[in-house]
């Protein structure tokens, strides 16, 4: 049987029943690090993985051949990175948050919850990671 | 209309229609003339700059023109008359005189023409890369702005708005939709104006007390006269002029004013500072300067005897002080304690009345570096001055440092002036969000029968988003702005840059906190003004009697091309890192500026037929635009996949289809599930939620308690009638 209330059904990561500190622990975690041990199990993941930074690596060499080399290949690598992470996270937490973020329901990600999770994740970290560099002058544009 | 059909059944002269607005979106783009213009390379730096720019049409009558003079520079232009030779005004190129960034980041190049009586003769923007002039609004809009300024005074208040005479404000009209554009091509103007009119003796020069100083007969060490402000830092690094980082600064400068006792003393030594100060007219100041990092010169390598040390000036308020060679001293040594080790150094003397101006130590002063910029993409080189701000510690002046009144920004005065309107239009935000916020109490009034409960707030909604928002404010909210934000976060943030549109500040505040408590729908469902325009269509095309031409398209075709506005905007957003005029242009898939912004009649006709062949399809299919197409709606709709709170559903959703029948958003699917990214919170499904008549499980449970004399309990939270719990009898008490 469906369960409508939830955009698809519903899922429990292992950490779901952890008191609020570990909770927000394996949360942080989880943003941080896409992998698990049965996802590693799956072989389609490396396959994934190759297209994925042959994908990354051609956006930051289009990139570069602009004349864009600094930022473009932090651009091109993080995208790169992102299409990568989708692909692992679909076979090792294929899961999302549903509802309030302080919540404790979780859901199967689909395709495009995940391209909006790890979309919208990476450009928070991104954005922050980028002006860290650029503030400390590392990265030139 | 329901549409139950699978197959798509659109009338032949709707495809003909759409496929017709697509051809246009695709027909030839007419391109702004200064959009982007290649410049000659040596146009900021030629001593004749009237061979490389079209002088002649700035200030008519001049036949001649000087090179290259003053700082900052300008040239003056001449004409003939009866064999003399007669001032006629001069000409200015902004860059020279100033960087302001437009709307885009960079400067407005214009070429400027002022009489020799400090009246504007003439404008010709040179170059711009501002997206909205580029396609949205015709170029002839800036032209005819800037035309504005002919015959009026420089030394004028001249500001964006109306004219305030109470105030001695002389008002300019902005062009609607590029307000951010022309605030800045007003600081342009009156920037440069008042520069050179300052320097050629037009204004009168600001005069300012001379200061008093204290002094007190302590000799403070280097470190102590950092701490206080008494020498100040000037840095640049190579990034900062386009060089890659090697980790050594491009040049590092120290200065300080040595006219102050204490100071002077305590950098130079007592008697190099008598000494100095005996050499010293009225109303001349000294300051020193080091390099202590860095290789490049701060006299720069091409001085010669006679000249204008070119990299070095100080700025008070709008008055500019230069430094020639009779200037200049040399620095012997610095006496205090602690000082860095240096390799140039140079005492300057500041010389007012030579520059027609005044100077006073006691107000606020900037030490400028001046070099160029190189774009590492074009490799072209642009004006840069990098300065900083030195003033006096008030312990050195007698009474203290005196009240300076500071300019009110332009972002905050577009605040000030256009208070009542952004106090209204904030009101409807929080109206809006309030109302969706007690939506229960709302779908609850209603029935499926009668959803004017709800619909009286949301129809009140779209039309004063569609009238005052779209038609009069032009606050639509556009993915130009989300590509702008991108690149903005990633090359220059510029709070004022986005302060200086409040309308799109607070509308994007409002965004952002709905789209995270509710989703997309609150925006683009309730207050887009083009979506608002786009079901209103709808709405009344099946009031006038369209409705049995009205349709949707079916489940599994809709549910394809949804992820066309995905693509739409990945592909913008993809194309903006590689060329954002380029993402510019494709924007245009958007015909918001079309409608609102430049108007329907105003453009060229692909864009007319567009916008209007869009607005024509929304009389027979909802949304057409905003479910298939609208990149914003595709940017907004992925974070609502992470919306706090979304709408109820009971379990008989799954199989109930109630709700998904009535969407007009199609964004219930089979298992009775919604799709948070599609829903656009019309709350059709929330009326039946609770609707006793309409919700068939409900229906069916009113039905078996009538039918069983049981009374028909409130409808809970959970959207079931509040189940009958028996209570046992009470026992009589027993005495």
């Amino acid at each position: 049987m469906v369960n409508p209330t939830m955009p698809t059904d519903p899922v429990e990561p292992p950490y779901a029943g952890h008191g609020a500190l570990g909770l927000i622990a394996a949360e942080v975690w989880d943003h941080l690090w896409p992998w698990s041990r049965t996802g590693f199990a799956r072989q389609r993941t490396l396959q994934a993985a190759g297209l994925a930074l042959a994908a990354g690596a051609t956006v930051m060499w289009v990139l570069a051949a602009l004349g864009r080399l600094d930022a473009g290949a932090v651009i091109g690598w993080w995208f790169g990175w992102s299409v990568f992470e989708v692909i692992v996270r679909l076979g090792s937490k294929p899961y999302v948050k549903e509802g309030p973020w302080w919540g404790r329901r979780y859901r199967k990600a689909t395709l495009m919850d995940m391209v909006c999770y790890v979309g919208f994740k990476n450009l928070l970290i991104g954005a922050t990671l980028f002006i860290a560099l650029k503030s400390t002058g590392a990265l030139v544009l | 209309m329901l549409q139950d059909d699978p197959k798509m059944n659109m009338p032949a002269p709707l495809r003909k229609l759409l496929t017709g607005a697509a051809l246009a979106l695709c027909s030839a783009l007419a391109l702004a003339d200064a959009y982007n213009a290649e410049l000659p390379a040596e146009l900021n730096t030629a001593p004749d700059l009237c061979r490389l720019a079209p002088c002649t049409e700035v200030l008519p009558g001049a036949t001649e023109f000087s090179e290259r003079k003053g700082r900052p520079f300008y040239v003056e232009g001449y004409a003939h008359k009866d064999g003399q030779r007669e001032l006629v005004g001069y000409v200015m190129l902004s860059t020279d005189i100033t960087d302001i960034p437009a709307y885009s980041g960079k400067p407005v190049i214009t070429l400027i023409g002022m009489d020799s009586t400090g009246r504007f003769a003439g404008v010709k923007i040179l170059k711009h890369s501002e997206p909205i002039l580029l396609l949205g609004i015709p170029e002839s809009a800036l032209v005819k702005f800037n035309d504005q300024y002919l015959g009026k005074f420089v030394g004028d208040k001249i500001e964006i708005g109306r004219t305030r005479p109470e105030e001695e404000i002389i008002g300019l009209d902005a062009i609607s939709g590029a307000t951010v554009t022309v605030i800045a091509q007003n600081q342009v103007m009156m920037t440069s104006g008042t520069a050179v009119a300052r320097q050629v003796g037009i204004l009168e020069p600001v005069v300012r007390e001379p200061a008093r100083f204290i002094e007190t007969g302590r000799t403070p060490d280097w470190a102590a006269l950092v701490k206080e402000g008494s020498v100040q830092r000037l840095t640049v690094r190579p990034e900062d002029v386009g060089l890659p980082r090697n980790g050594e600064p491009f040049i590092e400068l120290w200065f300080g004013y040595l006219n102050q006792p204490d100071v002077g003393r305590a950098l130079l030594g007592d008697v190099p500072w008598r000494k100095l100060m005996e050499r010293l007219g009225e109303n001349e100041h000294a300051l020193f300067v080091i390099r202590s990092g860095g290789k490049e010169s701060f006299k720069g390598s091409g001085f010669v005897r006679g000249g204008i040390y070119d990299r070095v000036q100080i700025r008070q308020g709008a008055d500019t002080f230069t430094f020639r060679d009779l200037d200049y001293l040399n620095l012997y040594g610095l006496a205090a304690a602690g000082a860095p080790a240096y390799d140039e150094s140079a005492i300057f003397i500041v010389r007012p009345e030579h520059q027609a101006a005044s100077f006073s130590a006691a107000w606020p002063w900037k030490f400028a570096f001046l070099g160029n910029r190189v774009d590492r993409a074009t490799g072209q080189r642009s004006f840069a001055s990098f300065d900083t701000e030195y003033w006096l510690p008030a312990h050195y002046l007698q009474g203290g440092r005196p009240h300076i009144e500071q300019p009110v920004p332009p972002w905050l005065r577009v605040w000030q002036t256009r208070a009542l309107e952004i106090a209204l239009f904030a009101a409807l935000l929080v109206a809006v969000g309030i109302v969706y916020a007690n939506r229960d109490r709302l779908t609850r009034a209603s029935t499926h029968l009668n959803k004017w409960p709800v619909n009286a707030f949301k129809y009140s909604a779209w039309l004063i988003s569609i009238g005052y928002v779209g038609f009069h404010l032009m606050a639509q909210p556009s993915i130009t702005q989300v590509l702008t934000w991108f690149h903005a976060l990633l090359f220059q943030w510029k709070w004022e840059l986005f302060l200086t549109d409040p309308f799109i500040f607070l509308f994007w505040i409002f965004i952002i906190v709905t789209v995270f408590l509710w989703g997309r729908g609150l925006f683009c469902g309730w207050l887009c003004p083009f979506g608002s325009l786009s079901e209103l269509l709808y709405k009344l095309g099946g009031a006038i009697g369209l409705k049995r031409f009205q349709f949707k398209l079916s489940k599994p075709l809709h549910d394809r091309l949804k992820w066309v506005k995905y693509a739409v905007f990945a592909g913008l957003l993809g194309v903006s890192v590689f060329s954002m005029t380029l993402a510019e242009m494709l924007a245009e898939v958007e015909p918001f500026k079309t409608t609102f912004l430049v108007g329907l009649l105003n453009r060229s006709w692909p864009y007319t037929l567009f916008a209007a062949g869009l607005l024509g399809l929304s009389v027979f299919i909802e949304r057409p635009f905003c479910k298939y197409l609208c990149p914003l709606g595709a940017s907004l709709a992925m974070p609502s996949t992470f919306r706090w709170f979304g709408l109820r559903r009971k379990q008989e959703c799954d199989t109930c289809k109630a709700c998904a029948k009535g969407c007009g958003s199609l964004a219930i699917d089979k298992d009775g599930r919604i799709d948070q990214r599609e829903c656009l919170l019309c709350l059709d499904c929330m009326v039946l939620y609770t609707d006793g008549h309409g919700c068939p499980p409900l229906a069916q449970e009113r039905k078996r308690r009538t039918k069983a004399g049981l009374p028909l309990t409130p409808i809970g939270a959970d959207g079931y009638y509040i189940p009958i719990k028996p209570v046992p009898a009470k026992t009589p008490a027993t005495v």
